[in-house]
């Protein structure tokens, strides 16, 4: 009780002093203000691009990937007949394997029922030539079942013209990118070639045209059923290469990913690691925000130093007289921390609004992004989480710039000065 | 009855070389009584007064106010026995600048908080009007004249009932005039109100109409 009276009346002192220096103490509470609202915009600004250019990557890719790869075989057969002996084999060739998940259909139906998965898709993927005349380009074919991929990615969202259903009614139908489209210069109902790596031709109709966004995957990639694929590869029904899994928390996929694997014995890998690079530039960026946030506070919390050093040189006097008036050290240091409190608390919650405002009106403004064609405005992440950093950073930059002065003052010798 | 009891007390300087100030000054002041400490500059009648005023904790000795002992004591129960016990008045009247002549003199009493702050208002205007500064109560401290600032001073002196009024040359500031007028006031209010009050001074005239005088010569009371 007596320690909140105390405090209250460090705080009507403080406030009569700040009221003297009116000028000084707005300049004070500018700087945090500035250095709050530079964060606020700032960290929401990049944090916005981050989420969007995540979202834009991240529809493209599973949170679960199993397949199988081509691998050299871990022992050799004479190894396994002298297993005694030192045997030397040169250029051991990979060994000859199909890349087909064994009994994948019925893993894909296993999953369905698991909890955790909100999405199975069950694909063939393989590498054929596109050929219109003269020209011919590599590229990758996705045989999928499309209500199975439509629940992962959501296809139809990227078609640009033309049509998914028709894959399955059209036998040798084929949705392709719309940088590939380009290059090949053809429009929906155009026919063109297809050649596989054992050298089989087809002729497939252009069903459509789609547009993720990202370059690499509309350059080069097209879409069939997955038995329109099956059959270019001459291979049975129950063939599939890839399991693509979505999640309904992704931050399970690195957990879960081990257990699948031992439970099927094929390849696998999850989101974290397809786009580590992608999540290390985020946090990279994050780190520069916050680096140049606490530069400007820090700035700031050297103002606020300045000010109230100066203030205790002007205020000797006065310090000497409330210590002999029966103020104790206590009381002396809430007085100079009581007015860096008031910066402080005023500048971080002025710089909180300001840089909100800035924030909002970034995000009205319209952006064309040739890329990124769910685009229109510029992207801005408004998570509160953001606004109660930024308030802690201002309040413990101002508190520690108080803190120091008002230890000063609070250890002021009152008779040195009093003496004269 | 003592209400200062000093025994044995040393003190010493340590800037520039170690230097003895005080040397083994024992002394009773009793209650009520108005008593003047004089003596030459470098005497040691400053750091007498600021060792009874419990600012200076650094000496050897004993010296008991009200029968406290305050060797030893921390800087908070010290403040609070300052705030309680002992009001100030100094040569360079030391009000503060940005705060009105009525605030000044509530603050050591809102510090003690004995009573609801209306209360305290009443009684810093009853004090204002008692030293005749009472039309001065809402202006700004740094707007008055040394003779009332001293005024308010002694008003602020004088909020918290202090057991004893420490001066520190209170009229050295001040012309003849005002130095009267403030004399007078410290001798009413020893002999009206009993309030006992110790003052530095060198001056022998305001010396010598006090109860007591204290002198010291080079750090030793002279009988």
């Amino acid at each position: 009780m007596k320690l909140i009276t105390n405090i209250k009346l460090a705080a009507t002192i403080a406030f009569t002093h700040m009221r003297a220096r009116l000028k000084q103490t707005l300049i004070a509470t500018a700087g945090v203000t500035f250095g709050i609202t530079v964060f606020i915009f700032m960290v929401s600004f990049i944090q916005g691009s981050n989420d969007f250019v995540q979202a834009v990557a991240f529809e493209q890719s599973p949170h679960l990937r199993l397949y199988n790869e081509i691998q050299t075989a871990p022992a050799n057969i004479i190894d396994r007949t002298y297993p005694g002996n030192i045997n030397l084999v040169s250029h051991v060739k990979p060994k000859d394997i199909l890349l087909n998940l064994k009994d994948g259909p019925q893993v894909v139906q296993a999953l369905q029922q698991d909890p955790r998965v909100a999405a199975v898709s069950g694909a063939v993927s393989t590498q054929v030539f596109y050929r219109l005349g003269s020209s011919s380009i590599n590229g990758t074919i996705n045989g999928i079942r499309f209500e199975q991929e439509n629940a992962l990615f959501n296809l139809q969202a990227k078609l640009v013209e033309g049509s998914f259903k028709e894959l399955a009614t059209l036998p040798n139908s084929l949705v392709v990118g719309i940088g590939l489209a380009r290059r090949l210069n053809v429009k929906t109902g155009d026919r063109l070639e297809v050649t596989t790596d054992k050298g089989n031709n087809f002729s497939v109709k252009v069903a459509g045209i789609f547009k993720t966004g990202l370059t690499d995957i509309d350059k080069q990639q097209s879409y069939a059923s997955l038995h329109t694929v099956q059959r270019f590869l001459e291979v049975p029904v129950s063939y599939i290469t890839d399991i693509k899994i979505k999640l309904h928390d992704m931050e399970l996929a690195p957990a879960m990913l081990p257990e699948l694997q031992a439970k099927y014995g094929f390849h696998g890998s999850d989101w974290k690691q397809d786009n580590s690079a992608l999540l290390e530039g985020d946090a990279l960026r994050k780190m520069i925000v916050y680096g140049v946030a606490v530069t400007i506070l820090l700035v700031a919390g050297f103002g606020i130093f300045n000010i109230l050093t100066m203030m205790i040189y002007e205020k000797m006097k006065d310090i000497a007289i409330l210590k002999a008036m029966g103020f104790s050290d206590t009381d002396i240091r809430w007085i100079f921390l009581v007015q860096a409190l008031m910066i402080g608390i005023t500048g971080a919650l002025m710089g909180l609004v300001f840089g909100f405002l800035a924030a909002y009106g970034i995000s009205k403004m319209p952006y064309k992004s040739d890329v990124m064609i769910t685009l229109d405005h510029l992207p801005v992440s408004f998570s509160a989480v953001y606004y109660v950093t930024g308030f802690t950073f201002g309040m413990l930059t101002t508190t520690l710039a108080g803190y120091l002065p008002s230890r000063k003052a609070a250890r002021v010798d009152p008779i040195t000065i009093l003496r004269g | 009855m003592n209400l200062i009891e000093v025994r044995n007390i040393n003190k010493y300087f340590y800037q520039p070389t170690k230097m003895q100030v005080l040397n083994n000054v024992d002394l009773d002041i009793e209650k009520g009584h108005f008593v003047s400490i004089t003596g030459k500059s470098g005497s040691g009648k400053s750091t007498l007064l600021y060792l009874l005023s419990t600012m200076d904790t650094d000496f050897e000795g004993s010296i008991r106010i009200n029968s406290e002992e305050m060797q030893g004591k921390r800087n908070r129960w010290l403040a609070d026995f300052r705030n309680h016990h002992i009001g100030f008045v100094f040569q360079f009247h030391y009000l503060l600048p940005e705060f009105t002549a009525l605030r000044n003199v509530m603050l050591p009493a809102l510090k003690l908080a004995r009573y609801p702050p209306a209360e305290i208002e009443h009684r810093a205007m009853d004090l204002l009007q008692l030293l005749g500064v009472d039309a001065q109560a809402n202006k700004r401290a740094s707007l008055l004249s040394g003779g009332q600032q001293q005024r308010v001073a002694i008003a602020r002196a004088l909020i918290n009932e202090p057991l004893i009024i420490m001066g520190d040359e209170p009229t050295g500031n001040l012309d003849s005039q005002n130095a009267a007028i403030v004399f007078d006031l410290f001798r009413q209010l020893s002999s009206e109100r009993g309030q006992t009050i110790l003052t530095v001074t060198h001056d022998d005239d305001f010396a010598r109409r006090s109860d007591k005088v204290i002198h010291l010569v080079d750090g030793r009371i002279a009988d």
